[in-house]
């Protein structure tokens, strides 16, 4: 009971953390809803796909938001024709480099500046590696989810076709004998977003605060009650074994993150309290492998790529992580 | 009929749900602040944050409810969510009702033990501040641990006055009249607290001063050979000289209402 009402204690410390930072992500990612236009953003993203995956490592300037909040704007920069290795480096860098997560990083382990400077580096360079890779499959359908691939379908061959104009909505297509309903429900989002009506953006963003907030609400609290649990109810002395040389100890922490999936703006509070037990590679290797993949974010990925696709993902960054951090804690 | 009755019932429901959730964490965040428990679960730092971020969620509660019930609903059906609807504020709404009724509580030696009481922690062995200037009788426990950190001979310490408080800690390998005067030290927030602390030298039996127990503890420095636990390998003991408090008076005190050093 005792050690019940512990786990409550750290439970609540998380979250009590943790919320003020949500808070101000959920903000910021509803208020670029209408502050930023994204056909503008496209039409300046350059061609060159290991330049445009670098690009896309960095939008996350523009939307801070961390891994739960930059799967809808990767759908919606794919539904706006952007390269899908564009979508994918911002869809890994995103939740790392951003103002906000870098400005708690650095509140967390201002000590160790280390540890900030070479977490923003190494998820930049993961993002715009494995960007690249995907950037060999010119054709994007490949890759999604296929219900998702068929949303994209329509607006891609409507508008290359230049023929029948009175096509542009999507709703009926030549050749394939039935209509195709189109969800423009995301399109309705920018068209609402650009409107001049002050009123109707105020409640744009409102509404999108409250959905985001609610929705990554109850993902904090999951990941906080599983990280209050083990705090409380596995001994450190467990983890400090698993962590005893430099390989084992960057191997546990990667699981630890992919396991509690917390947000990557309060993650880095999450490692400090493992920094007295573990070397700064392994908490490199929790900070930087935490907000690309965890099993949260899987399941949001699902929602963009086929499972296939998620797994070489998944691969791809684990090994990535692995030789970055080894490589840091052999040469720091 | 039926059917646009359990619509409209849906319609009203989670964003009463969805109010509601934003409403006591509000309040919950604004108790927190208000009553000080804060300092029970995070570092003092963070006081601004948590009580702009109570106001802020109790103010979007107000509207949200406010423009349920006059019935201006824009309506969203385009939000990709991993959860069935209001499962996330179901949670949230339940993880703030539960804040509000069990209070937070202050950390207990069990948890120090499964933590390993010693000296500051490997990595930040590198001296913070070290001041000569304080004198010894008005260290604190962690101001103590810092000194000593800093510079670990234990014979310079002799014959200081040390007036300490702590909680009490029963430790295995320590003979039977030591206790472990303890701390616990915040860098953040409660899950990263991590318990410091000096053994006392006793007149009588620890059985005394039982574990948990709150003391002020005013004595004198003095340096000892002590069984010491390794802290990676658990079961070995080594003999260490340490800097030990040699006690003149012990007075048993209620907990602090601000239990935690901070960094």
């Amino acid at each position: 009971m005792n050690q019940l009402h512990d786990a409550f204690t750290l439970f609540l410390s998380l979250l009590v953390e943790a919320m003020p930072f949500l808070l101000l992500g959920v903000t910021l990612s509803s208020s670029l809803l209408f502050l930023i236009s994204e056909k503008q953003l496209i039409a300046k993203l350059p061609k060159n796909p290991v330049l445009g995956s670098l690009v896309g490592s960095c939008i996350g300037f523009l939307f801070p938001v961390c891994e739960c909040g930059n799967v809808p704007v990767a759908r919606r920069l794919l539904l706006s024709r952007v390269p899908p290795s564009v979508a994918i480096s911002f869809l890994l860098a995103a939740p790392t480099i951003n103002p906000i997560v870098i400005w708690s990083t650095w509140i967390a382990f201002g000590d160790r500046p280390n540890i900030v400077i070479f977490r923003v580096l190494f998820s930049a360079a993961i993002a715009t590696i494995v960007g690249c890779i995907f950037s060999i499959q010119p054709d994007s359908r490949a890759l999604l989810q296929t219900s998702f691939a068929k949303r994209l379908q329509p607006i891609t061959t409507s508008q290359s076709d230049s023929i029948s104009p009175l096509l542009q909505s999507g709703t009926f297509l030549l050749g394939q004998g039935k209509s195709i309903p189109f969800d423009d429900s995301l399109s309705v989002d920018i068209k609402q977003a650009n409107s001049s009506n002050f009123r109707s953006k105020w409640q744009l963003f409102f509404t999108n605060l409250l959905a985001e907030f609610s929705e990554l609400g109850g993902m904090l609290v999951f990941g906080s009650a599983i990280a209050a649990t083990i705090q409380v109810f596995v001994p450190r002395e467990i983890i400090l074994s698993l962590g005893q040389d430099t390989i084992t100890s960057i191997l546990a922490m990667m699981l630890l993150a992919a396991v509690v999936s917390i947000c990557s703006t309060v993650d880095s509070f999450f490692a400090l309290s493992f920094a007295a037990t573990f070397t700064s590679g392994s908490l490199l290797a929790f900070l930087v492998f935490g907000p690309t993949i965890d099993i949260k974010s899987v399941g949001l990925m699902a929602s963009i790529f086929k499972p296939k696709i998620i797994i070489y993902i998944f691969t791809l960054v684990a090994q990535l992580t692995f030789i970055f951090t080894l490589a840091y804690s052999y040469f720091f | 009929m039926r059917s646009s009755s359990v619509q409209n019932r849906k319609k009203f429901f989670f964003p009463l749900l969805e109010g509601l959730s934003l409403l006591a964490w509000g309040v919950l965040l604004l108790k927190y602040s208000f009553t000080g428990q804060y300092k029970l679960l995070i570092h003092p730092n963070y006081y601004s944050l948590v009580l702009g971020s109570g106001l802020i969620l109790l103010v979007l509660g107000i509207i949200k409810v406010k423009s349920i019930f006059n019935n201006r609903q824009p309506n969203n059906s385009d939000h990709i969510s991993l959860f069935p609807p209001g499962l996330g504020n179901s949670l949230l709404l339940l993880v703030a009702i539960a804040g509000l009724l069990i209070p937070p509580k202050v950390l207990t030696s069990q948890t120090a033990l499964k933590r390993g009481v010693g000296d500051l922690p490997l990595t930040t062995v590198q001296p913070q501040a070290f001041r000569t200037a304080s004198k010894p009788e008005e260290r604190s426990l962690i101001e103590w641990i810092r000194t000593i950190n800093a510079y670990p001979e234990p014979d310079a310490y002799s014959g200081q006055t040390a007036n300490i408080t702590g909680f009490v800690l029963h430790l295995d390998e320590l003979p039977d009249n030591y206790v472990m005067l303890s701390r616990f030290v915040i860098t953040c927030c409660a899950v990263d607290a991590y318990p410091i602390g000096i053994p006392v030298k006793l007149d009588t039996n620890r059985s005394n001063y039982p574990v948990d127990s709150w003391l002020t503890v005013e004595g004198s420095a003095i340096s000892e050979t002590l069984p010491v636990k390794d802290r990676i390998e658990t079961n070995a003991i080594t003999e260490k000289r340490s800097v030990v408090i040699e006690a003149r008076a012990i007075e048993t005190i209620p907990t602090p209402k601000d239990p935690y050093s901070y960094r």
